[in-house]
């Protein structure tokens, strides 16, 4: 649309910005709130998965701990009856700790941002 | 035509290696569609990353999923974590590679199965321990006995926190094959559905046009999650790492 070898008055081209930039501003206004509607949906999937697969997860490897050790000490059922409780401890533990966490940052996703200039020399220690 | 659902996760022989210790090492058709995704990655970002100053279409996807990882890995875990963008960043993009490469009819979904994303779990869960232990030294090991508690509690509370971070590469790997594999599974079962209802003859053909609406949204969903599972992983890869430098949670 805008040649580079096409020369236009000063006028002309100062209307011409001002329209682009109008332009410009509807499109990221328009831009910006489908994108944040888009990514509140996909995110809230994938809190639901995260505190679902948390809890059952947690239960499931502390029954499969108290199993291995019931196996290596040989005091079936005992430490399985006890790993399940911890696991199921442990489960609600980090599904409430995930939860205050989501809350804390109310599902702040980092889409659509602008990044800041950070010179990496800094940073080693 | 394969009527059986599971069959399209059935692993074959490409051709055969000579096993290593013991371990049977033969190129799959996992093996291939693993390559072929590292290959689409890296020709994604042969194609993107031109450098340009002022960016086209290519090089601005490029960009966009180079601000996406960063500002995530600097909102999750911290600027001073930035150090493990390249992880984070190919780790992504391998498993949304993966994922969408499986989505192709005929293609081979390779983070369908346990093998692979325990794989990619464990590198995850290494590398919190390592990185951890390497900026840490022994001091690491207080991310399971919390400062600050009564000394009984402390029976209670370590068990809980070990399960709890032995549960991290389980639930990293379970939730990314778990999906994959149910939504393949779900889509082939609707698939299955219309051919028989097709074949059947009679009215029923016309009854067909319900599991083609609902094979047309699966697909839909499948992009969703294929999507949404590569970004879980990578969020989580980031909240994990903050057990690198926050010793004392």
């Amino acid at each position: 649309m805008y040649e580079q070898n096409r020369k236009p008055n000063s006028s002309e081209k100062l209307n011409d910005l001002k329209a682009l930039e109008q332009r410009l501003s509807t499109a990221k206004a328009k831009h910006h709130k489908s994108d944040e509607e888009h990514t509140t949906d996909g995110s809230t999937l994938g809190m639901a998965w995260r505190l679902s697969t948390e809890l059952v997860v947690a239960v499931l490897v502390g029954a499969g701990l108290g199993f291995g050790l019931d196996k290596l000490f040989n005091t079936q059922p005992w430490i399985l009856v006890v790993g399940l409780g911890f696991g199921f401890a442990t489960g609600i533990r980090s599904v409430m700790r995930t939860a205050a966490r989501m809350d804390a940052a109310s599902a702040h996703i980092p889409i659509g941002e602008d990044i800041e200039e950070e010179d990496d020399e800094n940073e080693d220690d | 035509m394969a009527n059986d659902p599971m069959q399209q996760f059935k692993i074959e022989k490409i051709f055969d290696l000579p096993t290593i210790a013991g371990h049977d090492i033969s190129f799959t058709n996992s093996s291939l569609w693993m390559a072929l995704t590292a290959l689409g990655v890296m020709i994604f970002f042969a194609l993107t990353a031109k450098g340009k100053l002022i960016p086209g279409r290519m090089q601005s996807l490029g960009e966009i999923s180079h601000e996406f990882i960063a500002n995530m890995l600097k909102d999750t875990t911290g600027p001073e974590a930035i150090k493990f963008f390249p992880y984070i960043f190919s780790i992504f993009f391998f498993i949304l590679f993966a994922n969408l490469l499986g989505m192709n009819p005929y293609a081979f979904t390779s983070t369908s199965h346990l093998a692979v994303s325990v794989a990619l779990a464990l590198f995850t869960i290494g590398l919190v321990v390592v990185a951890g232990i390497v900026k840490n030294g022994l001091r690491w090991f207080k991310i399971f006995a919390p400062a600050g508690l009564p000394l009984p509690v402390y029976f209670l509370i370590v068990p809980i926190e070990i399960i709890s971070f032995l549960s991290r590469p389980v639930t990293l790997s379970v939730r990314l094959f778990a999906n994959m594999t149910a939504g393949h599974v779900m889509l082939k079962i609707f698939a299955i559905f219309i051919a028989y209802l097709m074949s059947s003859g009679g009215w029923k053909i016309f009854a067909a046009i319900v599991p083609i609406v609902g094979t047309t949204a699966i697909v839909a969903l499948e992009f969703l999650v294929a999507g949404l599972q590569a970004f879980v992983f990578a969020i989580l890869t980031c909240v994990y790492l903050n057990d690198v430098y926050h010793v004392d949670h």
